[in-house]
């Protein structure tokens, strides 16, 4: 078994007085995939903003490459290799091409090699003749499709799935789920939220069920032998 | 009612015929406002920003503060302002007082709550996710701002004009610390006031005209603005 590439230990999140999550422990391994399931509500989404870095944790210990880290040192390396995707994904005013290219700036890439990967994945998700529509005029399942294309075009170490292909059409999540498993087998960590686990046969290697503020692992999961 | 319509000719005559003290009146006004606008358009739009997504306490008051502001008199900046840069002056040694720089503090100081308070409720009205999803693509904190002022740009445009229409149509602070100088810090309110006073009538009508054409452009491309902000969002 690898070395994981994040670890979170004792997250806490209140909201007000609501004690929303309660040390929870979170490891995550390359190549794997984590299902997250769990009642409206239960926190779901707030534990995968506070593991993207985009909300603050009460307390929260991180490990990164063997290193313990306050989270406050952590959220650099976060913000780099973990990208979160919203239950309902926002694409910024402009084309589907530009948003596609967005995080491409950020990167050590020119212009020539950010262009190529361009083509590439707006070629790969099926998006090229839409490349030069308007991204908030198109529909929710091809909206998803290039929040989808936006994210894994940075090859993050970490993806977090809040409900993905909830508007996908059975066609497109097949789609998704092929290529989700062929990046998981490239070494990416990926973690799913879904009330609909399975979407994700083959793919999820384990499954937690969230509930008053704790993570259990659920005896409900498919092919939970390797972790 | 002859006389009416003799010096509204006359105004007439004095617009069309580019007479050179008027519209050096005009440029002065435009320059020392644009100025004004844009000097504190960035730290206000930033603050605006900052009372949005940065939780710390006493925000609301300091909202509240800015909100309050906006009702300010501009006498009293003016006042406020005469008080701090005349000779006897905490800043008295700057030797500011009647000098156009006076009347650009003045007016900095008149929309900077203005921007802030409209530039506060456009961004609000912007998406959590914009944020978010910057940040989670890897964008650094100065550009993920970038992209939250260009999703809420037609809101922040609109505020930025709302503080331009405030400040070049002011007379209390131009008159107070500017002094009226001829050539040097007479702008348009400042000289139809003179103008007036001394009972010369058509070039105050004709500046008068100026600033109610502005008013009306102003006014008419703020309305399209908020058509666009309603068909992008
Ligand atoms: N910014 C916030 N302020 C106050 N309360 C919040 C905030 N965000 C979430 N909550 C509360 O925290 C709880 C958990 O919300 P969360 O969105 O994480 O649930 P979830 O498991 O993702 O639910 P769902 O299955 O509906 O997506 C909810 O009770 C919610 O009302
Ligand atoms: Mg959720």
């Amino acid at each position: 078994m690898s070395e994981p590439l994040f670890v979170f230990r004792g997250i806490e999140k209140s909201f007000a007085k609501n004690k929303i999550l309660r040390k929870v422990d979170l490891f995550l391994y390359p190549a794997k995939c984590i299902l997250l399931s769990g009642k409206n509500g239960s926190g779901k989404t707030t534990l995968l903003k506070i593991v993207a870095g985009l909300e603050k944790p009460a307390e929260a210990e991180i490990e990164y490459s063997g290193k313990s880290l306050s989270w406050k040192k952590a959220i650099r390396n976060i913000l780099k290799e973990i990208i979160y995707l919203h239950q309902q994904p926002l694409l910024f005013s402009g084309s589907v091409e530009s948003n596609v290219a967005y995080g491409l700036r950020f990167t050590s890439l020119n212009r020539k090699q950010r262009r190529e990967s361009v083509i590439k994945a707006l070629e790969w998700s099926g998006l090229t003749d839409l490349a030069n529509i308007q991204a908030n005029t198109l529909s929710g399942g091809v909206q998803q499709r290039v929040a989808f294309t936006r994210a894994w075009i940075l090859k993050p170490k970490v993806l977090l799935l809040d409900e993905p292909m909830s508007n996908m059409d059975h066609e497109s999540r097949e789609q998704a789920r092929l290529l989700l498993c062929r990046m998981k087998s490239a070494g990416m960590s990926i973690v799913i939220t879904s009330h609909v686990p399975q979407y994700f046969d083959g793919l999820t290697d384990v499954q937690f069920h969230l509930s008053n503020g704790q993570l259990a692992e659920s005896k409900f999961s498919a092919s939970n032998d390797s972790l | 009612m002859n006389g009416l319509l003799l010096t509204t000719q006359q105004a007439l005559q004095l617009l069309l015929s580019g007479d050179a003290e008027l519209w050096s009146i005009v440029l002065l006004s435009f320059s020392v406002s644009l100025k004004a606008i844009l000097l504190t358009t960035p730290l206000a739009l930033l603050v605006a920003f900052a009372l949005n997504h940065v939780n710390f306490p006493g925000r609301r008051i300091i909202l509240a503060f800015f909100n309050s502001l906006l009702s300010v008199p501009t006498v009293v900046i003016g006042l406020f302002l005469y008080v701090l840069l005349t000779r006897q002056g905490p800043f008295g040694n700057l030797r500011l007082l009647f000098t156009q720089s006076a009347i650009v503090i003045g007016q900095m100081i008149l929309c900077f709550p203005v921007l802030v308070a409209l530039g506060y409720a456009a961004i609000q009205a912007s998406d959590r996710r914009v944020w978010e999803t910057a940040r989670t693509l890897g964008a650094p904190t100065w550009f993920s701002i970038l992209t939250v002022f260009y999703e809420v740009r037609f809101g922040l445009l609109a505020a930025v004009l709302t503080g331009f229409g405030r400040i070049i149509s002011e007379v209390g602070i131009s008159m107070m610390v500017g002094g009226n100088i001829m050539g040097y810090t007479r702008n348009i309110t400042t000289a139809i006031a003179l103008e007036t006073s001394k009972g010369e009538f058509a070039q105050g009508i004709a500046l008068g005209m100026v600033l109610l054409s502005l008013a009306f452009l102003l006014t008419a491309f703020l309305s399209y603005i908020q058509g666009k902000k309603e068909f992008t969002t």
